[in-house]
């Protein structure tokens, strides 16, 4: 056996500079694959903590009502002891912090001029311990503890209304009774999510100023930050069980059921990047199955000698698999050191690509090296030449021996 | 005395284009058991397709040979290498080592595919090696030896598992006269120490000259064996007329 894989070892460098294009083709195609999927790596995790440090915390807690019919005025289908929930939820391990919120919409108005806003209702304090502060691009965040109506808008919201912090608008906004309501606020901050729609539409006031408009003490939900995101299913786990003895029979989700563009966005480029996949597959198969036909070629005549000396046909399928799985082994180390080694590069560049169709900021170029990753790619490869050295270790194991004897 | 290996009635025809080729016609011959023989003849003549037909490298077209009273031309390919395996040991013209494979490795390859113990492995490569005089080179590779060194570890490589037989397909047209005659010396001196039976084809005269017998073929039939009495009586009868 020692012997045998010696001779495949010894066969992979007999041509030097052909085994060092298929190493290249091949290690490449691992590289490559590291770094694309080492890239989008990073924009799923960038995306999944934008999306949930931008306020959908990992958590969020509503009244089960809220899943099951639609409200016929806003907060119907609200949680009304939320303090109590609060307490429990807050007393689960890898728990930041829990804060509620209301979501509402409505008319905002300068006077002149009117316009839809989707609002958001804070605790400003808690928001802002749990990281979910938004990028304040002018002004300042909210105080919880101003006596006036403060409130956050979208960058697009305010040069619609034409306001800069320190001007007021007014609130107009159905309440949970269905009657019509008012508020002055203070445009303390402008803000920018990094999505256009969204910043047209944005309104952040603080809990007690949107109880006031909406006319209740109620809140749509609870929002519970952890300490990291992969403890979600943990906490979720282990506060499911009590929230089932709260007053109000309440329903619980994980961020993942309630991120559908990031759903979305990891499903596309999970597509695309195994269409990346099949094409190193094919890459892979096409460069090997020529080198390795090419050695069966040039080694006819030594193969011809190996069968008349007695040499099972199956020893020399397994030859030439040996010595594809040992090329293999060889591009996979050189892939990932590569793809490694590069994708450091470009973390240390600073590269920041164009915004996304949608978006207003860049993307950093960046990339994680994931283990799995790394396992696949070379696994990939791996597997890939095999089934590429199938073809010609066939063709060796079926020559007819006079035949290859004879072979110039 | 008993036969190793019995060729009766053997023809060898091959396609070619729309037509036949026949490159052994109705051959017969018996080689005993630790016979030194020379198979000779012209260019095409039949030597060459003899020996594969002997070393069950081929099937013939028709008749029979037997080795050791197998009929090979009935069997499997799997157990015609198995039989090559255990009882032929070759000799080629351009040498055939593995060029990656040390000299002592290239001989130690037919023990591997006998699955032999490596420290048995070990004795009979230096055993082997030291017979035909390369125990200094065993470690080095095929280019880094002479023509007449390659041949001599193929000539080990031929005898390290003692097979019944040992084939040698113009073993000697590849080197001067001065090797080849040093070649099938040491064939010969071989073929006396350990009894082994070797067939080598040539059309070398003057290395036929350092074999017991000969048999001569021409345009694929046995024309002359100076060992055998039919072909001889038959050679005076023809000179007769």
């Amino acid at each position: 056996m020692r012997k045998f894989l010696l001779l495949a070892f010894r066969n992979v460098f007999r041509n030097k500079r052909r085994t060092l294009m298929t190493l290249l083709v091949v290690a490449g195609g691992v590289a490559g694959l590291l770094l694309v999927g080492g890239f989008f790596s990073f924009m799923f995790w960038g995306l999944r903590e934008s999306t949930i440090r931008n306020g959908l915390g990992h958590l969020q807690i509503f009244n089960a009502e809220h899943f099951r019919r639609d409200e016929a005025h806003v907060l119907e289908n609200g949680l009304n002891n939320y303090q109590q929930i609060t307490s429990i939820a807050q007393r689960a391990a890898h728990v930041r912090g829990v804060t509620a919120r209301i979501e509402f919409y409505g008319m905002i108005s300068n006077g002149q001029k009117s316009s839809i806003f989707m609002g958001s209702a804070v605790d400003p304090a808690k928001e802002k311990g749990m990281g979910f502060e938004p990028r304040v691009s002018a002004g300042r965040y909210l105080d919880g503890n101003a006596q006036g109506n403060e409130a956050l808008i979208g960058a697009g919201l305010a040069r619609s209304m034409s306001v800069k912090p320190g001007d007021g608008l007014t609130l107009l906004a159905v309440t949970a009774d269905g009657a019509l309501n008012g508020i002055d606020i203070d445009v303390t901050g402008i803000v920018t999510t990094g999505f256009k729609e969204m910043d047209d539409r944005l309104l952040t006031i603080t809990l007690p100023a949107a109880q006031r408009l909406l006319q209740s003490e109620r809140v749509t939900n609870l929002v519970v930050g952890l300490d990291r995101t992969e403890n979600t299913d943990a906490v979720y786990a282990a506060i499911l069980p009590q929230l089932g003895g709260s007053r109000q029979e309440v329903a619980i989700r994980k961020w993942i059921d309630l991120a559908s563009y990031y759903k979305q966005v990891r499903t596309l480029f999970s597509g695309i990047f195994v269409f990346l996949g099949v094409i190193v597959f094919f890459m892979v198969v096409m460069s090997s199955a020529n080198t390795l036909m090419m050695a069966m070629f040039e080694r006819t005549r030594e193969i011809g000698t190996m069968l008349a000396m007695g040499t099972p046909r199956s020893w020399l399928v397994g030859l030439f698999v040996t010595e594809a799985a040992i090329t293999g082994v060889l591009a996979a180390i050189c892939g990932v050191a590569a793809g490694v080694g590069l994708g450091a590069l470009l973390n240390r560049s600073g590269i920041v690509l164009p915004p996304p169709p949608g978006a207003t900021g860049g993307l950093s170029l960046r990339v994680i090296h994931e283990p799995g990753l790394m396992i696949g790619a070379a696994a990939l490869v791996l597997i890939t030449l095999a089934i590429a050295s199938l073809m010609p270790a066939v063709r060796a194991s079926r020559l007819r021996i006079v035949e290859a004897l004879g072979h110039v | 005395m008993e036969h190793l290996v019995r060729i009766e009635m053997v023809s060898k025809r091959y396609a070619l284009d729309h037509s036949f080729v026949t490159a052994l016609d109705e051959a017969s011959l018996r080689i005993q058991s630790g016979e030194f023989l020379a198979i000779a003849g012209p260019s095409g003549s039949g030597k060459s397709t003899l020996l594969n037909l002997i070393g069950c490298l081929d099937r013939p077209s028709s008749g029979r040979i037997l080795i050791d009273d197998i009929d090979t031309g009935t069997l499997r390919p799997v157990a015609a290498a198995a039989l090559r395996r255990d009882k032929i040991g070759f000799v080629f013209q351009t040498f055939n080592l593995i060029p990656v494979f040390t000299a002592e490795e290239n001989v130690e390859y037919p023990l591997l595919l006998h699955r032999m113990p490596e420290s048995e492995r070990r004795r009979r490569v230096a055993e082997a090696l030291a017979s035909v005089g390369l125990s200094d080179r065993a470690r080095h590779r095929p280019d880094l030896l002479s023509g007449g060194e390659r041949q001599r570890v193929a000539v080990a490589r031929a005898i390290v598992h003692r097979p019944a037989l040992v084939l040698a397909d113009e073993p000697t047209a590849n080197l001067d006269t001065k090797t080849a005659r040093q070649l099938i010396d040491l064939m010969r001196e071989l073929n006396r120490r350990l009894g082994l039976t070797f067939v080598f084809s040539t059309h070398d005269q003057r290395l036929l000259d350092r074999t017991d017998r000969i048999v001569r073929l021409c345009d694929g039939k046995v024309i002359e064996d100076t060992d055998d009495q039919e072909v001889r009586d038959a050679q005076v009868s023809v000179v007769g007329i």
